[in-house]
């Protein structure tokens, strides 16, 4: 019997999969919206002080989003990523398909990567969309595109803590409570010394959150190295643990 | 009784499996803390066979499946799939030759049959085309884009089944396949299974905690209670252990025996009867004129043949679930 073989692009795609009809689409649309309204609402409060425009509005909508919704939305992600393994003893299915441990970890991680990027796409449209209907002129610096792009990746070092700690922990509270404690956290450790050292930081400090100017300024590539080297560190545990764990489907 | 106890049925009598054998494991053993739920197993599943996997709930079937599978690690010992030992080196090598439904029926409920099937379709490299000649095997073709959430039991069952089938193994491993299921249910997944040593050139592992089912689809059977192997053969085999007897009770007891020996007729002492071997009913009146001439009274004469239920019970001391 000749077998394609499988990869971890097949793994994607099977994972992909199971991400239709999926409710994380609710989450994906409707907890993005809170922090914009809550942030416009506030830019718009204090407008008087707030005078840069686009950038004062930035600094309002991640005041909320990157603080209290970002992390414990990825959280939901990978919550739900595990979920429907921990349902109908599908870990049994999963764990006997003759795929490596490391390539269904590394696939669901890479899912929950690109619904990140669109979760930061929908961010950016509604920032646009707050602007306009705040009257703000023209369209928002391209900057705050890359912010984004680079707070996706802050993000994946805590999307990759909370898969292992959803993979081990078999609960959907116990990760969103991890991302709601690790987004407070994060902020305390963002404003001290240590921000490049926690990954809930790194997330924040990659979208330039609540700030007018580049808080990385020229410290960019220490960011993307501890953001790689959180994201590998916990890729590691997650797979040795997938790879050597006794499956309780 | 003769049946009673392992030594009498022979345990394990390998020398009766002489086919090449799909699975083998050694002295495999399961721990859990000081839970000892899997003790020195040594099965033998010959190739081509519907080995049935018989034993009550808790007896360490599905563990020793997952065993089988490398969904769990052993504590001791070994199994080997096709000659090849179970490691984490070659784990996946053996699972491109093996299907699978282990507990019950595996899906993701927000998603069509087919979707499932797709799913594990791709995880097994399989061709796109036998997501369809599995759909038409189970006979789901009409279902196949209903949300498997929505589907009966019995469904579910054939999905799973389905999903096993996928990649056209060599050995399939059902875990109680017919749970939950109707009559007409069971029927159908009975079929089915005795269908595909036939059709695919599988050897199929079913467990079960009902004898009824094993008898009606196995080729071979292992038996395990409380972890342990406590029979393995040929189903033809166990068969033979439910042949006639003949129950002899009488007001001497010792003498009849001596004398229906010097008959030619060798019998044994059964709590308070003589157990003699099936013979032609002659013979049993011949036998039973020479003890009445020599001033034994008889008491009672009768046939007995001991079913599968019996002889499970003997083995496992249990109440056989029917």
């Amino acid at each position: 019997m000749k077998r394609k073989k499988v990869g971890l692009l097949t793994c994607m795609k099977a994972e992909n999969m199971k991400l239709k009809r999926s409710f994380i689409w609710i989450a994906f649309f409707i907890i993005p919206i809170i922090p914009a309204l809550m942030g416009t609402g506030n830019y718009l409060q204090n407008i008087d002080i707030l005078q840069s425009e686009w950038f004062s509005l930035w600094t309002q909508n991640t005041l909320f989003y990157s603080n209290f919704f970002y992390a414990p939305l990825i959280a939901v992600y990978c919550a739900y990523t595990w979920r429907v393994e921990n349902f109908n003893h599908n870990r049994n299915s999963l764990m006997t398909a003759p795929v490596p441990a490391g390539c269904i970890f590394l696939a669901k991680l890479l899912n929950i990567f690109w619904v990140t990027l669109l979760t930061q796409a929908w961010v950016w449209v509604l920032y646009v969309l707050c602007g306009k209907a705040a009257g703000l002129p023209g369209l928002p610096d391209t900057v705050i595109f890359y912010w984004l792009v680079r707070g996706a990746w802050g993000g994946m070092g805590v999307a990759t803590l909370l898969l292992v700690i959803s993979m081990a922990v078999r609960s959907f509270a116990v990760p969103v409570a991890f991302g709601l404690v690790g987004g407070i956290t994060g902020l305390l450790a963002t404003n001290s010394a240590y921000g490049m050292y926690y990954p809930f930081s790194l997330m924040m400090m990659g979208m330039n959150s609540n700030k007018y100017e580049d808080m990385l300024g020229g410290e960019g590539l220490q960011f993307m190295v501890f953001s790689t080297l959180y994201i590998v560190l916990f890729c590691l545990c997650g797979v040795k643990w997938l790879a050597v764990r006794d499956v309780k489907a | 009784m003769e049946y009673t106890g392992r030594g009498v049925l022979g345990c394990v009598s390998e020398g009766r499996i002489r086919m090449t054998t799909a699975i083998e494991t050694e002295q495999l053993c399961k721990s859990y803390g000081k839970h000892m739920c899997v003790k020195n197993v040594d099965l033998k599943v010959p190739e081509g066979s519907i080995y049935g996997f018989l034993g009550p709930n808790g007896a360490g079937k599905s563990t020793t499946m997952k065993m089988i599978l490398g969904l769990v690690w052993a504590t001791r010992g070994q199994v080997s799939v096709f000659g090849e030992e179970m490691n984490r080196k070659n784990r996946l090598e053996i699972l491109k030759e093996t299907g699978s439904l282990i507990e019950s029926p595996s899906y993701y409920g927000h998603l069509t049959g087919r979707e499932n099937l797709e799913i594990v379709r791709m995880l097994k490299g399989a061709d796109k085309k036998e997501v369809d000649e599995a759909l038409k095997t189970v006979r789901m073709e009409k279902q196949q884009n209903k949300k498997a959430g929505d589907y009966s039991l019995g469904m579910k069952q054939r999905l799973g089944l389905a999903a096993a089938l996928l990649g056209k193994p060599k050995l399939l491993l059902l875990d109680e396949p017919t749970n939950g299921l109707d009559p007409a249910g069971i029927q159908e997944m009975r079929e089915l299974v005795r269908s595909l040593p036939e059709r695919y050139g599988m050897t199929v592992m079913v467990s079960s905690h009902l004898l009824s089912e094993i008898d009606q689809m196995a080729t071979h059977t292992g038996i395990i209670h409380k972890g342990e192997l406590i029979f393995q053969d040929s189903m033809e085999h166990l068969h033979e252990h439910s042949r006639k007897r003949i129950l002899l009770r009488t007001d001497q007891n010792a003498a009849a025996l001596r004398i229906l020996e010097e008959q030619g007729c060798r019998g044994k002492m059964a709590e308070d009867r003589i157990s003699l071997p099936d013979m032609e009913d002659e013979k049993v009146a011949f036998c039973i004129a020479a003890l009445v001439r020599q001033k034994v009274g008889i008491i009672r004469v009768e046939e007995y043949q001991r079913n599968l239920e019996d002889i499970f019970l003997s083995l496992t001391g249990k109440q056989v679930s029917l």
